[in-house]
């Protein structure tokens, strides 16, 4: 096997002395605090996304040990160190340089590694946003660390963190530990309510220089924003399908949206028509999206589709089909004319 | 990370990680809530499906396309349909040894074996995800493994003097350029899909599958499978159905709407 270590095949010399098990190299005496990485939205200005305010607004409610926010950006970052400290961060890592600016998932994991192994966490969490899902597993990893992936549940007995995520498609729900430490998650968004910021907006930042050099060449980048938030944002969901016949109805949804507080959003044969943009589309291969009420208009419900509203709170579908699918997991199952109805409830609100 | 302008020429080798998953839609668990495996039908993951046709694409004379996987015996049928897709040849990961093994285990075991049999590979695919785990987890911690760049929801590869990846993440669309030994992980859109020729079936069932075991990668019992894991599943439950389900009429839209305003409020 010349030079090449027997346990995990790689080149060179392990930490670990021959026989010995990575499971018994534990280090949990040592590793305390959990690191967050505050992912940076820059649409429209510079705010930190609220994927990464929901893991604060959790953890300051299942851990009461330090908490480190990592972000990565320049300057233009400064007027968020308040906002997060009023969510609960103890210490911000900033790690300052204008080349980051841009997502380069390389350079982003050897900062983080570098910061981990600074403050030896016992935990470190970030969102189960497309960016958080690329750079969480690569930083894992480099740290030799276990990883869960877009977990709903989180809760923590002693120093052990009990990460709950669906599997299969959504059918079994399952809760994982991880064996060593940093024990590492990400959090689907949208799953934490945002719990209120506290008025304390002082804490300690720390400032970082990358020495790296792990940066992609990006040739070209098209920012496709709307002027609206996410989808996952919202609390109400004005969800419209195949059902649904004329274009109209596509403003007395958005009125109606707009009456309780929520959003319009659609399944993917109404973006296939044009009608909508494909980040309004609910679903596997679009959003995931865990709103309080999700109003289903002419939505037959899609294996895709119902594995994209699983967590929803309540779902209220109203299909003129009684066997359509979407009754596996609705609430309420109203058989009738979508569009009428639509138009009957913009009136009444 | 070698991200210098890197040309075309001479033969290419492309490794394609694909995964066999059960139908998620009939999956079912016994009284242990422990998953059964068995009787359930299984299909190549689609992701791993589009990783492989985003290969073909690019794939000119010469080049050659490896299709790998790790799983139980019965995984060949994924590869076999590799194999008819357009893959050249195709190795199984099988062992007893790797079963129950999570997403480290697994990296653990996928980057052994592309060191000691393919390390001189231009371009890895991967799929996404898998439709039975969703974690999305596997390609970036290889692409660490392997020391290479990662570039996840590619939907494109171009290639015009450099290798152009185009990555979708939802709010932002960008193009890199991609240098050798770089990872894909493909998300399904924009790549067309193709059927299977008779010809590709003939050639496919001259193609042996070789089949791989602990031994043959060099690996310790202790870090694969379920020993060598990071995480550990405590429990799995299905998930509670706690929808009332509740079937109203909807046939006057005037009641109906009243009856919705008062289930939202």
């Amino acid at each position: 096997m010349n030079n090449s270590c027997r346990d995990c095949g790689q080149s060179g010399e392990c930490r670990l002395p021959p026989g010995m098990l990575e499971q018994y190299d534990l280090g949990t005496p040592t590793a305390d605090g959990l690191m967050i990485w505050l992912e940076v939205s820059r649409h429209a200005g510079v705010f930190l996304e609220s994927s990464s305010l929901e893991i604060l607004s959790k953890a300051r409610e299942i851990y009461d040990g330090r908490i480190f926010g990592v972000v990565f950006g320049d300057i233009e970052l400064k007027p968020l160190y308040a906002e997060a400290f009023s969510y609960g961060v103890d210490t911000l890592y900033h790690v300052k340089d204008r080349r980051l600016i841009d997502f380069h998932p390389e350079a982003y994991c050897e900062s983080m590694k570098e910061i981990a192994e600074r403050i030896n966490p016992s935990i470190i969490l970030m969102g189960a946003t497309p960016r958080g899902r690329e750079t969480a597993p690569r930083l894992a990893a480099s740290l030799g660390a276990g990883l869960t992936a877009d977990c709903t549940e989180l809760s923590i007995e002693g120093t052990v963190l009990r990460m709950t995520r669906p599997a299969f498609g959504g059918s079994l729900m399952a809760e994982i530990v991880s064996n060593s430490v940093p024990q590492m998650a990400t959090v689907r968004p949208g799953t934490f309510p945002l719990k209120k910021a506290s008025g304390n907006t002082a804490g300690t930042v720390i400032y970082r220089q990358y020495g790296g050099n792990s940066f992609k060449t990006i040739i070209g980048s098209e920012k496709r924003y709307s002027d609206e938030k996410d989808i996952t944002e919202a609390k109400i969901l004005v969800s419209l399908g195949s059902g649904i016949r004329n274009r109209e109805a596509i403003c007395i949804a958005e009125s109606v949206a707009k009456k309780l507080g929520g959003m319009v959003s659609c399944s993917r044969t109404l973006v296939d028509k044009g009608w909508f943009p494909q980040i309004k589309q609910v679903g596997q291969s679009g959003r995931n999206v865990s709103p309080e009420i999700y109003l289903a208009f002419g939505i037959s419900g899609s294996i895709q589709h119902k594995a994209g509203i699983m967590t929803a709170r309540k779902i209220i579908a109203i299909n003129k089909d009684p066997d359509a699918p979407i009754k596996d997991i609705a609430d309420e199952m109203i058989i009738g004319d979508a569009e009428s109805i639509l138009k009957e409830l913009d009136r009444i609100l | 990370m070698d991200t210098l302008p890197w040309k075309h020429g001479g033969k290419m080798r492309f490794v394609v990680f694909v995964k066999q998953v059960p139908d998620t839609s009939a999956v079912c668990t016994d009284i242990n809530g422990n998953l059964i495996r068995e009787g359930v039908p299984s299909i190549l993951n689609p992701y791993c499906e589009s990783a492989l046709n985003m290969a073909c694409g690019v794939k000119k004379d010469g080049d050659v396309i490896t299709a790998v996987s790790m799983g139980p015996p019965q995984a060949e049928n994924a590869l076999f349909r590799c194999l008819e897709l357009g893959a050249d040849e195709a190795f199984l990961l099988t062992d007893r040894a790797f079963a129950g093994a999570d997403v480290h285990a697994t990296v653990r075991t996928l980057s052994a074996f592309v060191k000691k049999f393919i390390p001189d590979y231009d371009l890895i695919f991967c799929g996404k995800q898998a439709a039975d785990g969703d974690t999305a987890q596997v390609p970036a911690e290889l692409a660490y493994m392997l020391g290479c760049g990662q570039f996840c929801y590619t939907q494109k590869l171009t290639l015009s003097g450099e290798w152009k990846a185009v990555q979708n993440y939802g709010s932002e669309v960008r193009e890199c350029i991609i240098g050798k030994g770089d990872l894909l992980s493909v998300s399904d859109e924009e790549i067309g899909f193709r059927l299977p020729s008779a010809a590709d079936y003939i050639r496919a069932a001259g193609i042996e599958i070789k089949k791989l075991n602990i031994a043959d990668i060099g690996l310790d019992t202790f870090s694969v499978g379920l020993k060598g894991s990071k995480t550990k599943i405590v429990s799995a439950t299905p998930s509670k159905v706690s929808r009332r389900g509740a079937v109203t009429d909807g046939s006057d839209p005037a009641k109906a709407a009243e009856h919705i305003r008062d289930a939202i409020i």
